[in-house]
């Protein structure tokens, strides 16, 4: 073990015990009970001590006792379906992947959490509210059946010597979405010209694997004005002529970019870390990539630390500010768990601003809050470059939430990945980008198909 | 062809006392048949409590036909479909006979020789999670060993294996045959040490030479056991998740998917197992003539000699 | 001799760079290099003193993966030679049934099996349990086993048994006594195969193993796939430092292992 991890986990623990001490008056309940959670292993050490503590001031806060498990991500991901297909659940877990909950609730398999969501409901962002939100489609309602604790976005990341390399200054990357991606094309040019034989200036995952394609998708379906593709009622608007021309346009660009060799050729079928790979390798210059776990992850390099430059979305091409799309970890109850009561309590506990804070602090902040009051209190939030940066995007600037928590249709359109496919029919298959949209619109509409929703 | 027992038996005094036992052969007696039973009992046990009851519990869960309308309509559930044929019948094939040349490689005398067998066993006795992974890295267009290699040696940039669909089933199917090939060609080199070395000497007093020795010695009494070998493994190859998942995730584009990769991602991804028992039982109308195959030649064979 | 250095680069090629990787540094993981820029031994050191994170109970976890491939080979061998003794010498009625029944478990997928396994292993009250995963093993590599037993054990004559029997043993002395020292070979074979088996098999151990403490090393590899940063030379020298094992046995009973699987004996 490392100086940086005990120091982290000395600071997780005073600053929990701090705060459990600071924490609102807590009233814990009568009878002493034990709640099974699994938990999902976190990126750092520092997160998983952070929930090791969490647990333990609870204990102590409530009398009752959590017996967890902290469990990798994709086996956690394959026990869940499991369980929840079988029956024999535990008490709560964190929705794994991010969208797995809306799916749950649709089919009716989640415990409502109203009334752990109204103790925080003031304190939480709009975005995490709507986030919070699904559709039952058993009860032929919505109603809150998940408890956000985090957020994340898709923050740019970009090496700034590179950037120097190529006779530029971070100064002059243009402030409009096009012209700032059109700009890393440049910087490539450059390079080549000066013997980087390897070196791509945009690190688009172009791939049909994992998650960063779906959402580098609706980014920049969202700059380019279709943010409306699914409203608030759940119904799909494919047919509203700027979404479509939104759509296209996302299409075009990464494709169009990759074809005239801007794009790493392997990028096509990348799977969930070879973009991080090729980051850190210094074969892209820039990723747009989820969380600021490619910084977390090499902060003990202090030098290239602070040599990758953490930077919000540029503004559209009209120059209105672009939200930026959050996804919301997301605690859910399933139905069937034993002790749901208990679980309910550790919610409410955990969702308190102040040991919310201390718990997503100790984790090194690679997940940011979703409640806004806590990121405006704390000033360690905006005192490291990368990290204001991020929270200035995913919390605090403008931001919508998801597509899928209005309609769990767009859940399965993304593990279709309707749309890379798309790409990847312009990229190799030689169709338009027209011709390409049209096929991914089919297959959306036919999804969606399978998904109604009675407005009440 | 005589078949030569190992032990011969032409003395009718045994033969006599062999009569009776053949008798009782499904007629046991008394305590006897009581001690056969105990000995059955706790596999039949494992046999029904984790074969029987998932299989039944999963043959339920596949069990909607209106699952299989959805795979159908999926629309990489052909090519998936053709990739798992193409996958087993390449894979299968050629991985056995290499495998069969191997062995009759590895027939050899010489020190060097056992060394290498040695080596040669590496990929299937380590783990494949890791392994695969090299190999994933390995193939990368950019950054992969292989394609740095091919620059060092001949200056030219390789070929992106991963990038289309045809290359990357074919690196899924490099990958299949790297990791099985060494198990079978230890069956298959069994399979020859077993061949007596009279058959051989025999020949020789003949005069047959290499081929006519493979074509009339090692090829009749190999094709039996070679037979079962490519069933069974035809059989292994439907579930091999591996090979493809890690090599090529499936892309690009969902095009190389098989149908056991198909199965989970629909399970899990999709987060509708039933949906991924589907899958994998929309194999069974190719799976079930390969068995009675497999089961009516393990009856019946006498793989001995 | 050409054909021999080919067959070595063919088989060595992915394991070369799994150890190149394993002797890299972070930064030059993902390099252009063939020989690894800046060779140490750091991450095996790492790996053998519990040094990262998700080491943090490597040894404890590789004394599951040992204990879960001794149970599944002894396992293995009791239950399938009892059996194949049964089916094969004993001669039960019906005993081809239970034979060919065996092979129906390969017809599933272990993968088809998964989601069923799990709900059974909680109804079973083994959840995260290592005899859930020893039991799963075990169901798979037994009817490879009783196959193995019934081919070799044709081989050995019947009448060796008959004039046991004559002289008054009863099975259980033919057994111990007869049977399982000439079936030695194809037991040895057969646990090889069973100890690999369960030693690489990771599908099952994900899913019903759940803390550290009841992980096994498979398991152990799959945390550094949980993110997009893992130290991915960390995660190459477990995967060799657990291959180890496997192969040191192997080599042990290589010999044996031939015989094993000759079908018919050779003399001579």
């Amino acid at each position: 073990m490392n100086t940086l991890g005990r120091r982290s986990v000395l600071r997780a623990s005073l600053g929990l015990a701090t705060g459990a001490a600071l924490a609102r008056p807590y009233i814990a309940n009568a009878a002493a009970k034990t709640a099974t959670v699994w938990w999902v292993q976190g990126f750092a050490q520092e997160e998983d001590v952070a929930f090791r503590q969490l647990v333990a001031e609870y204990e102590k806060a409530s009398a009752n006792t959590i017996d967890y498990s902290v469990v990798p991500y994709a086996p956690l991901r394959q026990k869940i379906v499991s369980a929840i297909t079988s029956g024999s659940v535990p008490d709560l877990i964190p929705s794994t992947p991010a969208e797995a909950y809306v799916l749950f609730a649709w089919d009716d398999k989640l415990v409502d959490v109203s009334d752990v969501v109204a103790t925080q409901k003031h304190e939480y962002s709009e975005t995490a509210l709507l986030s919070a939100s699904c559709y039952n489609r058993i009860e032929k309602t919505r109603s809150y059946y998940g408890i956000p604790f985090t957020s994340a976005s898709l923050p740019n990341h970009i090496w700034r010597p590179l950037v120097e390399k190529a006779g530029f200054k971070m100064e002059d990357i243009p402030k409009t979405w096009d012209a700032y991606y059109d700009f890393f094309k440049d910087v490539q040019k450059k390079l080549r010209a000066q013997g980087e034989r390897k070196v791509y200036g945009l690190g688009l995952q172009v791939t049909t694997n994992g998650n960063d394609p779906n959402n580098v998708f609706n980014y920049f379906l969202i700059a380019y004005g279709g943010v409306g593709i699914v409203t608030k009622d759940g119904r799909l608007h494919l047919d509203d002529p700027q979404v479509r021309d939104a759509a296209i346009k996302a299409m075009t660009y990464p494709t169009t970019a990759y074809k005239d060799g801007f794009v790493p050729p392997g990028a096509v079928n990348w799977n969930d870390a070879d973009d991080n790979n090729a980051f850190h390798a210094r074969q892209i210059v820039m990723d747009l990539d989820g969380t600021i776990s490619t910084e977390v992850a090499i902060i003990k390099d202090r030098e290239d630390y602070d040599n990758i430059v953490t930077m919000g979305l540029p503004l559209s091409n009209d120059g209105k500010p672009v939200p930026a799309q959050v996804a919301n970890g997301i605690a859910m109850i399933p139905k069937g768990a034993k002790n749901p009561d208990v679980a309910k309590d550790f919610l409410k506990y955990l969702i308190q601003p102040q040991v919310s804070n201390d718990y997503l602090k100790a984790g090194l902040g690679r997940n940011i809050p979703a409640m806004p009051s806590i990121a405006k209190n704390d000033p360690w939030w905006s005192a490291d470059p990368h990290r204001k940066a991020y929270v200035e995007q995913g919390l605090l600037g403008p931001t919508v939430p998801e597509f899928f928590v209005y309609n769990p249709a767009y859940a399965q359109a993304r593990n279709e990945h309707v749309w890379s496919v798309g790409w990847n029919d312009i990229m190799q298959g030689g169709m338009t980008p027209q011709a390409a949209a049209e096929k991914a619109f089919k297959r959306v509409e036919e999804i969606f198909a399978k998904y109604p929703i009675v407005q009440s | 062809m005589a078949s030569a027992s190992v032990i011969g038996f032409s003395s009718p005094a045994v033969a006599r006392r062999i009569a009776p036992w053949r008798y009782l052969q499904g007629g046991l007696k008394g305590s006897e048949y009581n001690w056969a039973i105990a000995f059955l009992v706790p596999y039949v046990a494992v046999f029904l409590t984790f074969v029987v009851y998932p299989a039944f519990y999963g043959l339920w869960m596949g069990s909607d036909p209106s699952l299989y309308t959805e795979l159908f309509s999926d629309p990489i559930y052909q090519s998936t479909v053709v990739n798992t044929l193409l996958f087993i019948g390449i894979a299968v094939n050629l991985k056995m006979f290499c495998a069969l040349l191997m062995s009759g490689f590895f027939m050899r005398r010489g020190w060097w020789v056992k060394a290498l067998l040695m080596i040669y066993v590496l990929p299937w006795a380590v783990p494949a999670l890791p392994t695969f992974i090299s190999i994933h890295w390995m193939l990368n267009g950019e950054w992969g060993l292989l394609n740095n290699a091919i620059y060092q040696i001949f200056n030219v940039d390789g070929p992106s294996w991963l990038n289309s669909r045809w290359f990357a089933l074919g690196s899924a199917i490099y990958s299949h045959i790297w990791k099985w090939m060494p198990f079978w060609t230890v069956i298959l080199l069994a399979g020859r040490m077993a061949i007596p070395q009279e058959l051989y000497d025999a020949a020789k007093v003949d005069g047959a030479s290499g081929w006519r020795q493979f074509v009339h010695i090692n090829f009749p009494l190999l094709a039996n056991l070679y037979l079962i070998c490519t069933l069974l493994s035809t059989i292994f190859t439907l579930g091999d998740f591996n090979s493809v998942f890690f090599i090529s995730g499936g892309g690009p584009a969902n095009s190389t998917h098989v149908l056991a990769t198909l199965g989970i991602r629909d399970a899990f991804d999709l987060a509708k197992p039933r949906l991924g028992v589907a899958a994998v039982m929309s194999a069974l109308p190719l799976m079930i003539p390969v068995v009675i195959v497999l089961m009516r030649k393990l009856r019946t064979a006498e793989v001995q000699l | 001799m050409a054909f021999g250095v080919l067959v070595v680069v063919w088989t060595l090629l992915p394991l070369y760079n799994m150890v190149m990787v394993a002797l890299e540094s972070h930064g030059d993981v993902f390099t252009d290099a063939i020989w690894p820029p800046h060779p140490s031994f750091a991450s095996f050191w790492i790996v053998v003193t519990e040094g990262y994170w998700y080491l943090e109970f490597f040894w404890h976890q590789f004394g599951n993966s040992l204990y879960v491939g001794a149970a599944v080979t002894i396992l293995t061998l009791l239950i399938g030679s009892l059996a194949s003794f049964s089916i094969g010498r004993m001669r039960i009625r019906y005993g081809w049934l239970v034979s060919n029944a065996a092979l129906l478990t390969y017809v599933i997928p272990a993968s088809f099996l998964a989601i069923p396994f799990y709900r059974i292993m909680q109804n079973y009250g083994l959840a995260n349990n290592l005899w859930s995963v020893i039991f799963a093993e075990v169901t798979f590599a037994t009817p490879y086993g009783i196959f193995i037993f019934s081919q070799y054990g044709r081989s050995i004559p019947i009448e060796l048994d008959e004039s046991a029997r004559i002289d008054g043993a009863s099975p259980i002395q033919i057994y111990f006594h007869i049977y399982l020292p000439m079936m030695a070979p194809a037991l040895v074979a057969v646990g090889t195969y069973a100890l690999l088996l369960a030693w690489n098999e990771y599908l099952y151990q994900f899913l019903l193993l759940s803390s550290k403490r009841s992980m096994t090393v498979p398991v152990a590899l799959a945390q550094f796939l949980n993110s997009d940063e893992a130290p991915w030379n960390y995660m190459m020298a477990t995967a060799i430092v657990y291959a180890l094992p496997p192969l040191a046995i192997y080599y042990a009973f290589r010999g044996r292992m031939t015989a094993g699987l000759t079908m018919g004996g050779v003399k001579g």
